[in-house]
């Protein structure tokens, strides 16, 4: 027995109303709006992981996913002024992969920033990624909003220079998450330096955005959901009022608050990782601000992947991350409590059994 | 003479059971492999009710032209589909666009139609009745004018909810349907009789290609069979690739230009049936999110040797296509490419000739015997 | 009377060198040996968890399950969706073996089968069994 007690009309706004952040047209957040012009809207794509097997055969998985976020993005209304890619275009870093990569992005109809991952990178320290990307660190302005470029996937240069025979070989120890050999995410002096001096010439209430392939924090080691000089980057990023960070490497949704910076992780469109909470040898730090995302059933390929639209509203982030197979999610800045909420699940009981990791 | 008696009971039992309303089982208990039906607070069962509700499916002056009725695209005779026809055909031969899904052991799914864009029995059957291509009624009121003065009608409400006159409304009629087609349902095949009480057995091919359905066919993700019942459906919408690779390039105008008309809900089911290329954006013309591009619910399989032509717009006539389409990858000709929104489920299986035959010989042994038997000609399930 | 009671002499005489002569009897070393050798499977499993060789198409188990993470060992046997009845570990493994990886099923009762359970047991150690747990 149960109760048949929805008429239509609520049936069909609840089945859409939570698609309204993966549908067109967009903007599902409702933030004060100080000067209606400073708001915008960015796509983020990102850990695509394009992985060749031999030939002109690539993983057909991780191809789908790059695919179909491109797709969507493409039907986005109103366009987004732009696109960024967050990096993990490639797999292995390979020529065939980053071309491949490309050849999918390439139809994307906006303009395309990319952001250095270490699976991009440590086969040749970035050198075709430049003929395709640009520079691996940079910064530009739009509509009153500073937003940078880091390269926050380097690491020591004992480890990058000396220690690997091959670079195919350094690439493949880097490759593999929970790989022991690997070593620390850093942004390094060198990026740090400049990154002081470029934002040196900013006003404090100007809106800073970050964009960085590590987390600019210090959540699980031995996934190297790291950055190792976190704390001195984050200090540079002080002085500011509106401060955000967007991440990529870990393939979750992850949110935090850190004093005046917020943090968001996007998703991948290749696969899930899980959280490291659930891995039950090693202590680590997930933000406890942080509502997981949906368990995965690995029968959908899709399920637990995804891409994002970002809203800029008054210098403030809210995410919407559209996910295959489940309710899209809203993660946006709440003036009232300075911190990153999740629009819909933030309370206890309006969260579901597959937020449950263990 | 006490032996007499007892084969004698036995066959009037066993006449009873063959001749008892589709799917009733004795002492109420569901069909073999299925769990209880669903029976929403509001609308309880009972035999008057059954039965006004099978006048009422039945009733062809329920349309403009007193030519057809919810039993001309539902027909017993058909499995309650109207095969072979790929789409179906209302008033004056109007065709839409979409197949007619069998009644029996729609009572198990949550939302109704292939886009899910009724929430139940009650309120799917409000509807055809004003589709210009089904029943072309302008609106209700021809139909409760004839309920409201018709005698039998009338006795038959008075009986079942205690109303008369203008206290007759749409929502007497279609909850009598729909504790009607709550009857419609059927399990008991020879998969069930095998898997849930091993007292019969499978032929070689239906048991390799149930083999298949779980492991290399990857069926039963989408086609749920669990340990003690199997509805064959999972009540999801995906895009498996029929039909939206005729509009992959047209999408982004049809899916912009559906939105922009801000169709409500009654707009929704007109539009989808009169234009195939609004029809083929699926689920999305409900929920208009992304997720929801190109794909539709998944039926069940059971009975399904007995309710071809098969998808959304029967585009695909034998079981043996269906399979082939699977193993393309979500394509029906091989090698056309796959439409971007292609669900993740779905992707090459390699499967030989051999396999496929299997699948579809095991698809052939979820027909229940009471269903096979309304059907002329059938291979009544083995 | 004499024979037994120099049986008995001799027993605990070899007890007292550390070599265990009873059916029920064994020592802190062959423990600690035991539990080397299965440490060696763990290792094993390990090679079979990054390796490439199991599938077709290059992916590797450590790719979705870094150091096993959410695979859940403790939890089966347990209902699976995607097989559609209660199954062992050994069953999802090779469930994710013929479907992400495109690759052959393993032979339930072979080494390498063990070798990859023997690794998900270690990574999960120290956590409670919940049989069935979703």
């Amino acid at each position: 027995m149960y109760d048949r007690n929805l008429n239509r009309r609520d049936f069909l706004k609840a089945a859409g109303a939570l698609a309204a952040a993966g549908s067109l047209p967009l903007t599902s957040v409702e933030l004060a709006f100080a000067d209606p012009r400073k708001n915008f809207t960015f796509a983020y794509i990102s850990d695509s992981h394009i992985q060749h097997i031999k030939g002109d055969k690539f993983v057909r998985n991780w191809d789908r996913g790059l695919i179909r976020a491109v797709a969507e993005t493409n039907l986005l209304q109103p366009k987004p002024d732009f696109v960024v890619f967050g990096g993990d275009l490639a797999q292995l870093g390979s020529k065939p992969e980053l071309d491949h990569g490309m050849e999918m992005l390439s139809k994307l109809d906006y303009k395309v920033h990319g952001v250095l991952g270490e699976h991009d990178y440590y086969l040749d320290l970035g050198e075709y990624w430049s003929k395709l990307f640009g520079d691996h660190y940079s910064s530009w302005d739009h509509k009153g909003v500073h937003f940078v470029v880091l390269n926050s996937i380097l690491t020591h240069d004992e480890w990058t220079f000396d220690r690997w025979p091959t670079a195919e070989q350094r690439m493949s120890e880097m490759a593999g998450l929970d790989n022991p050999n690997g070593s620390p995410f850093m942004v390094g002096e060198r990026q740090r330096e400049w990154l002081r001096k470029d934002l040196s010439r900013l006003k404090k209430n100007t809106p800073v955005v970050v964009f960085s392939h590590s987390p600019i924090q210090k959540i699980y080691k031995g996934w190297n959901f790291w950055t190792d000089d976190a704390e001195q980057v984050q200090e540079i990023l002080k002085g500011f009022d509106d401060v955000t960070v967007v991440y990529g490497h870990v393939h979750q949704i992850q949110y935090n608050q850190i004093g005046n910076i917020s943090f968001h992780s996007v998703m991948a469109t290749a696969w899930p990782w899980p959280y490291p909470q659930s891995y039950a040898q090693a202590k680590q730090y997930l933000p406890k601000l942080t509502i997981p995302m949906n368990r995965a059933d690995p029968f959908f390929e899709r399920d637990a992947t995804g891409w994002q639209m970002i809203d800029m509203d008054n210098g403030r982030v809210a995410l919407n991350y559209n996910l295959y197979d489940n309710k899209n999610r809203v993660v946006a800045f709440n003036a009232k409590s300075g911190q990153p909420e999740d629009s819909w699940y933030q309370e206890g009981e309006r969260q579901i059994p597959p937020q449950t990791h263990y | 003479m006490n032996r007499i008696i007892l084969s004698l009971a036995l066959l009037i039992g066993s006449v009873g059971v063959i001749l008892g309303a589709a799917g009733q089982s004795r002492a109420g208990e569901p069909p073999l492999g299925l769990p209880p039906v669903p029976i929403p607070a509001d609308n309880p069962q009972s035999p008057a009710k059954i039965a006004l509700g099978e006048k009422l499916f039945n009733d062809k002056r329920f349309s403009s032209t007193s030519m057809v009725s919810c039993s001309t695209c539902h027909a017993a005779e058909k499995a309650f589909t109207d095969g072979p026809l790929s789409v179906s055909e209302g008033i004056q031969g109007l065709t839409g666009t979409r197949n007619a899904p069998t009644v029996v052991n729609a009572a198990y799914l949550t939302t109704q139609f292939w886009d899910g864009r009724s929430p139940s029995l009650e309120d799917q059957a409000l509807h055809p009745f004003l589709n210009p291509v089904e029943m072309g009624l302008p609106d209700h009121s021809p139909i409760l004018a004839i309920v409201r003065s018709d005698d039998d009608y009338a006795k038959a409400f008075k009986d079942v909810f205690d109303v008369t006159g203008e206290k007759i409304t749409m929502t007497e009629v279609t909850k009598a349907i729909a504790s009607f087609e709550r009857t419609q349902i059927a399990g008991n095949s020879p998969f069930d009789r095998w898997y849930f009480t091993e007292a019969a057995t499978l032929n070689e091919a239906q048991l390799r290609g149930f083999g298949l359905f779980v492991n290399e066919g990857r069926c039963v993700s989408c086609h749920r069979v669990e340990q003690t019942q199997a509805l064959f459906t999972d009540n999801r919408f995906h895009n498996i690739g029929v039909g939206i690779n005729n509009i992959q390039k047209e999408v982004p105008e049809i899916a912009g230009a559906f939105l922009a008309a801000e169709a409500t809900l009654a707009e929704v089911d007109v539009q989808v049936l009169s234009d195939v290329r609004t029809s083929e954006i699926g689920r999305f013309a409900v929920t208009r999110g992304f997720d929801d591009l190109g794909s539709f619910k998944t039926p069940t399989l059971r009975n399904i040797a007995l309710t071809a032509p098969y998808m959304h717009d029967g585009s695909l006539a034998t079981l043996r296509e269906v399979v082939e389409h699977y193993n393309n990858g979500g394509v029906t000709k091989p090698g056309d490419p796959v439409n971007d929104f292609l669900s993740g489920g779905i992707r090459p299986l390699n499967l030989t000739e051999q396999q496929i035959d299997d699948l579809v010989a095991f698809m052939e042994a979820l027909t229940s015997p009471e269903i096979a038997a309304l059907v002329p000609k059938s291979p009544s399930g083995k | 009377m004499k024979t037994f009671f120099a049986v008995g002499l001799a027993a605990i005489a070899l007890v007292g060198l550390g070599i265990a002569v009873h059916a029920d009897e064994f020592t802190k070393e062959d423990a600690a040996r035991w539990q080397a050798e299965y440490m060696t499977r763990v290792e094993a499993g390990r090679a079979l968890w990054v390796s490439a060789d199991l599938g077709t198409n290059g992916v590797v188990c450590a790719q979705c399950h870094p150091n096993g993470a959410n695979t859940h060992p403790e939890t089966y046997p347990k209902f699976q969706q995607q097989l559609g009845r209660v199954i062992a570990l050994r069953e999802m493994i090779n469930w994710c073996i013929l479907n992400p990886l495109e690759g052959e099923p393993l032979d339930v009762q072979s080494p390498e089968m063990v070798a990859i359970e023997a690794y998900l047991a270690w990574e999960r150690r120290g956590v409670e069994l919940s049989p069935g747990k979703h």
